[in-house]
């Protein structure tokens, strides 16, 4: 993927130095008035000792001659390395079984279980077309494919949008429906299945590799069935409106509905007992209906020589979380030709009714329950700097440098026995580093 | 504090609909509104990778454009 | 019934608000003065009166305006010669970003340069760009809002029209 996006890189400077030969004038003009646009990026974002993530993206946009708007976009990525499992840390090692079945993993004393197997490509295309008419009206259809080993998603969508006051006001209207298909590695565990761990006996094969032993009565996949689905309605209704000749605003509303299998088939829970020793690992279930409302709002303003874009959202939903999110990018252009951008963004979310850390053996098992931090109470910032520069031949390309903490939080469980001594909500750091094209 | 923040968004966009008569500017001062940063989905490649990573890593998504489908979670 | 009659009002608003952007007709009348500030000199509107004018408001950040530069052009270009001029008045606050619009995109005709915004006040633009069509004997007859390249061949059939008058 990476060698696909140097392609495209060194196609462009070719094509720039092309360009450079044609008279200064023509070639300016050229600029000015061609229709097709590019925008490309590479994307690394690495999490330390878990997964990491290359992505990359192509986007193109076509304005007709009637300013009807046609874009297509396509994104790969692919992700390595390991996720936290949902298991609890344990003052001894653990072994879990891998979701193939056929393999197993071991933990150390104390630290918290990660599952390295993951490893997945991810290829997603998605168009739009975007149709002036009436002079005020506007609308939009769009449809979105994406694919990757164990999931596939089809997506499609229509927006309108009706220009008042002289286009100082904007009104919009959404509606956009999803279809998620997942077929889990190894099966769909059924919701609070016990995972039978396997027996570590060691690494004295010829190969050098771990090897582990089930139990004889254990029948592989016995717990598990096949692929699952969830669909998605979204409806998003909005407001635009020019402030005066230096800002503008813009409120959304949006409502989805999601039905179907929400839950995470390769997540996992402890069943501890009075004295906080894992007794049993069972398979997380989450509900299979969700209602979401957001409210967001996002303000711009242009200075003399710079932006400021500031923007909160804030979340509810009827597995009880609720989150705020404020977005803030503070554009500084320094001369015409470049700009530096500090971005911040402050997140926040409670538990949803389900979350729980890990079981306790001694209480009856609940209908739904995942202990995957990101349905926990949780605390998350980024910090990031862009730097971006337009070239003479109007190309511009900047680079993005960013750190994202995310500090989950213990939403009042006690911690009993060994539990009380290790460290269940380790914070979770990563680095997102990107380089952008445009041509 | 929840509620108290709904209330005040609530007021704010009346205030914003009962003012649009005398707010906003004349097609010939949009200069600086024109320009592409100030586009409120400018940056969109940066906002589309945003929105990958924070969908995969926390619980709430979306709220500012219908956003692509797909997991490449974990 | 009373669900028939709102749907019969909304499709006449709508066919309504498609028709009201396909007219670009407007009522015979007098092309309000304007003081204009060519790069040269100042000359007045009505020094034009004689010729066919398409008069065009414009500005640097105006991305249709910079479709319709080379269509002015061409135009200039055809009728120049039979008493047709296209006039521009440069609506940007700063005259250094039409300066630099200028040089990407020159025009080969008349632009006078309005950072106040005075003359789009007085002839009440409501869109970027606006473009009116000026008769010999100085009258107002015809006004579009934008720039539509796929209209190019009836907005040159109307300055045809008001040259062979």
């Amino acid at each position: 993927m990476q060698l696909k996006n140097k392609g495209t890189v060194a196609t462009a400077l070719a094509g720039a130095a092309c360009a450079l030969l044609g008279s200064p004038a023509a070639q300016a003009e050229e600029e000015m008035l061609k229709d097709w646009q590019f925008d490309t990026a590479i994307l690394y974002y690495g999490e330390t000792d878990r997964v990491s993530l290359a992505e990359g993206v192509i986007n193109a946009t076509k304005t007709n001659d009637d300013d009807s708007i046609f874009n297509v976009k396509l994104v790969l990525d692919t992700l390595t390395g390991a996720s936290a499992n949902g298991a609890v840390a344990q003052p001894y090692a653990q072994t879990f079984s891998r979701p193939s079945g056929k393999d197993g993993y071991v933990v150390k004393a104390g630290e918290t279980p990660l599952d390295d197997t993951f490893r997945d490509t991810r290829v997603q295309v998605s168009s739009s077309w975007m149709q002036p008419f009436a002079d005020t009206w506007r609308a939009t259809g769009a449809v979105n494919v994406s694919n990757e080993y164990d999931y596939m998603s089809l997506g499609l969508s229509g927006l309108l949008e009706k220009d008042l006051f002289m286009r100082n006001t904007t009104l919009s209207a959404g509606l956009s429906f999803q279809f998620d298909s997942i077929d889990p590695v190894g099966g769909t565990p059924g919701a609070l299945t016990s995972m039978l761990t396997p027996t570590y006996i060691g690494d004295d094969n010829e190969e050098g590799e771990d090897e582990f032993e089930w139990d004889d009565d254990y029948e592989e996949g016995d717990n598990k069935t096949g692929s699952e689905s969830k669909t998605t309605t979204d409806l998003l209704v909005g407001v635009t409106q020019v402030i005066n000749r230096r800002m503008l605003m813009q409120f959304n509303y949006g409502l989805s509905v999601v039905d179907g299998y929400m839950t995470d088939p390769y997540k996992l829970l402890s069943v501890v007992d009075n004295a906080g020793i894992t007794q049993d690992v069972v398979y997380e279930g989450r509900p299979d209906s969700r209602t979401k409302h957001s409210f967001f709002v996002q303000t711009k303003y242009a200075l003399d020589s710079g932006v400021v874009d500031v923007s909160y959202r804030y979340a509810t939903d009827d597995w009880e979380i609720d989150s705020h999110t404020i977005d803030s990018r503070f554009r500084f252009n320094l001369g015409d030709n470049n700009y530096i951008q500090p971005h911040l963004r402050y997140y926040q979310q409670s538990a949803a009714e389900f979350y729980r850390p890990f079981l306790n053996q001694a209480d009856p098992l609940p209908m739904y329950a995942s202990a995957d931090y990101r349905v926990g109470e949780m605390t998350a910032y980024t910090l990031g700097l862009k730097y971006g520069h337009k070239m003479e031949n109007g190309h511009e390309w900047a680079v993005r440098a960013e750190y994202y903490q995310q500090d989950p939080k213990n939403a009042g469980f006690d911690e009993p026995g060994v539990l009380a001594d290790l460290d269940l909500y380790p914070s979770v750091k990563a680095v997102i580093l990107q380089f952008n094209y445009h041509f | 504090m929840k509620r108290k923040l709904l209330a005040i968004l609530a007021v704010a966009g009346v205030l914003q609909l009962s003012g649009c008569a005398s707010l906003g500017v004349q097609p010939w001062e949009r200069d600086l509104l024109a320009k592409d940063e100030m586009a409120l989905g400018a940056e969109g490649v940066d906002l589309g990778l945003d929105d990958h990573i924070y969908f995969s890593k926390e619980a709430t998504s979306g709220g500012r454009s219908f956003a692509g489908g797909g997991c490449g979670c974990n | 019934m009373g669900r028939i009659r709102t749907l019969a009002g909304v499709i006449s608003v709508s066919a309504g608000l498609l028709l009201a952007s396909a007219n670009p007709a407007v009522a015979a009348q007098p092309a309000p003065e304007l003081v204009l500030n060519l790069a040269s000199k100042q000359v007045n509107l009505s020094d034009y009166k004689g010729q066919v004018v398409y008069l065009d408001f414009w500005a640097s950040w105006c991305k249709p305006c910079q479709r319709s530069f080379p269509w002015m052009n061409d135009m200039q270009a055809k009728y120049g010669e039979q008493g047709f001029t296209v006039v521009a008045i440069n609506l940007d606050s700063e005259r250094r970003l039409a300066d630099e619009f200028l040089r990407k995109l020159p025009a080969h005709f008349p632009v006078a340069f309005d950072p106040q915004g005075n003359s789009a006040q007085t002839y009440k633009l409501k869109g970027m760009p606006t473009s009116y069509l000026i008769d010999k004997t100085g009258q107002l007859r015809i006004a579009h809002q934008g720039f539509h390249i796929e209209k190019q061949a009836s907005y040159e059939q109307e300055i045809q029209g008001l040259l062979a008058e």
